[in-house]
């Protein structure tokens, strides 16, 4: 994939090359509706080294609903041109980039964890799995929240609850635009969730205009008939700079 | 159950008080993430100075404390978990550490406090009640990055979230959310210290109106700006 030649690289002078496991990648075919740009930004969003343990795999805490929907979607990645997001403990381990200088902040704070990935013990904290499909720019995100995160007695934490939709909405906006912060977020809560159930997430992105990316998210249960939340988030678009070498 | 248990049990979820118990007995506790034993754990005050709190927040803290001094503002204890019988007299027991009873005690865990020392949320909160005002020094750790180097959107949500329920709360009464809206202006860069300001605009039958702006703490930089819709919680639903 990275043999075909886009300008966005050029811009870049970007040289990591190279993606990690195939399985990752979507099967492109020459019709497909990828952009350069967007093969850039995925490129950049994978690093080179895979020994980095990904989160948004199965494990025994998982529910049944969220096995089966994880294995749906598993299937449409192969068909659909979705692709599942790996997931680390750290978003630099995903981005691997330096901020826009002037935004940059020194790095000497030890070992940081990304929000959503913050309690790693399995099951009680945030256990999710993103899948996004680039031709459509519509992603999904399958969350199950665990008792840390209780809010009501047995149910979920608003606070976690739109912690997870910022970070949908934040990968979300990164791959279909380079959008990295978020501007505004507006959540209307309508059903409370129950503790350690699915939620399906479906994300759209809207337009994209003067470096925004506008997006909406409908919150539900897998047989879709609660709705749970309703929101909508818009993120900066920013041009991230090449790491320097070190 | 669970409609009895909310009645009983009203939620602080949205807020940052930590949720009662609905576990039913018998049912097996979890490992906590610390392992302090469990009396410690009661009494412990998470919202005063420890070792992580930078010289700002140690500065605020003592601005507000001074505050205190003539009764027009509280600073509120934050505790890591509270006894489920207990959340119907919340206020009382907030104030006063020594009605907490071992045996009452639920074993869920406060996820604002689930964290060691200055890795996740390090926040005291201070309310006034003749301003109907609350507001929450607060400084993010490591574990709640974003965009490298700063907060994550969602931590700030979930403190904005935390610091207007507890205003809701001290002023009304136990609340769910029902809106939230944020537009955020800079990015918090990780470790910092900033002033989360909820204030109260009004009260229509259950709706609770409140805003919000989180400030650095020279008051120079709006971080962010928001606006939360809370509601009198009723049995387990949200209403509107």
């Amino acid at each position: 994939m990275i043999r075909r030649g886009f300008q966005v690289a050029a811009r870049l002078g970007h040289h990591r090359g190279l993606l990690g496991a195939p399985r990752i990648l979507p099967r492109l075919n020459p019709a497909s509706a990828f952009g350069s740009s967007t093969d850039s930004v995925f490129s950049r969003f994978l690093p080179e080294k895979t020994e980095l343990k990904d989160d948004a795999l199965p494990n025994a805490s998982w529910c049944l609903d969220m096995l089966c929907l994880y294995q749906e979607f598993l299937e449409k990645t192969k068909s659909s041109g979705w692709i599942k997001l790996p997931s680390f403990k750290s978003n630099r381990d995903h981005i691997g980039l330096n901020l826009p200088s002037g935004l940059a902040v020194s790095s000497d704070k030890g070992d940081c964890r990304i929000f959503t990935r913050c309690i790693q013990v399995e099951g009680q904290g945030f256990e999710y799995v993103i899948f996004f499909q680039p031709s459509r720019k519509k992603s999904v995100c399958l969350f199950q929240p665990g008792p840390y995160l209780e809010g009501p007695p047995g149910f979920t934490h608003s606070g976690s609850l739109a912690a997870m939709m910022d970070e949908t909405f934040s990968k979300t906006a990164f791959l279909a635009g380079e959008g990295v912060f978020t501007l505004s977020f507006n959540i209307r809560f309508k059903n409370l969730i129950p503790m350690s159930s699915l939620v399906v997430m479906d994300i759209e992105v809207g337009k994209i205009e003067d470096q925004k990316l506008y997006m909406s998210c409908i919150a539900h249960s897998r047989d879709q008939q609660t709705v749970y939340t309703k929101s909508s988030g818009v993120f900066l678009q920013l041009q991230l700079e090449e790491e320097s070498p070190q | 159950m669970l409609r009895s248990c909310a009645a009983r049990l009203r939620t602080l979820g949205a807020l940052r008080g930590p949720p009662g118990g609905r576990r039913l007995p018998g049912r097996e506790p979890r490992p906590a993430l610390r392992s302090f034993s469990s009396e410690e754990v009661i009494l412990k005050d998470y919202s005063v100075p420890n070792p992580s709190w930078n010289k700002d927040l140690r500065l605020l803290f003592d601005q507000f404390m001074e505050k205190c001094e003539d009764g027009s503002w509280k600073r509120l204890p934050s505790y890591k978990r509270i006894p489920a019988e207990k959340i119907q007299d919340f206020k009382t027991h907030l104030l006063d550490p020594k009605l907490v009873k071992e045996e009452q005690l639920s074993q869920t865990q406060l996820f604002t406090r689930s964290f060691d020392d200055g890795l996740g949320f390090e926040y005291v909160m201070f309310y006034s009640d003749v301003e109907k005002r609350m507001v929450c020094l607060f400084q993010g750790g490591p574990y709640l990055e974003g965009p490298p180097g700063f907060v994550h959107g969602g931590a700030i949500a979930t403190m904005i979230d935390s610091t207007v329920g507890m205003c809701a709360l001290m002023a009304g009464g136990v609340v769910v959310t029902a809106n939230l809206n944020i537009n955020y202006k800079r990015p918090i860069p990780l470790c910092s210290v900033v002033m989360i300001n909820s204030q109260l605009d009004k009260v229509e039958g259950r709706k609770f109106f409140v805003s919000c702006n989180v400030q650095s703490v020279d008051e120079k930089t709006l971080y962010s700006e928001a606006t939360i819709l809370k509601i009198l919680a009723r049995e387990d639903r949200v209403e509107g």
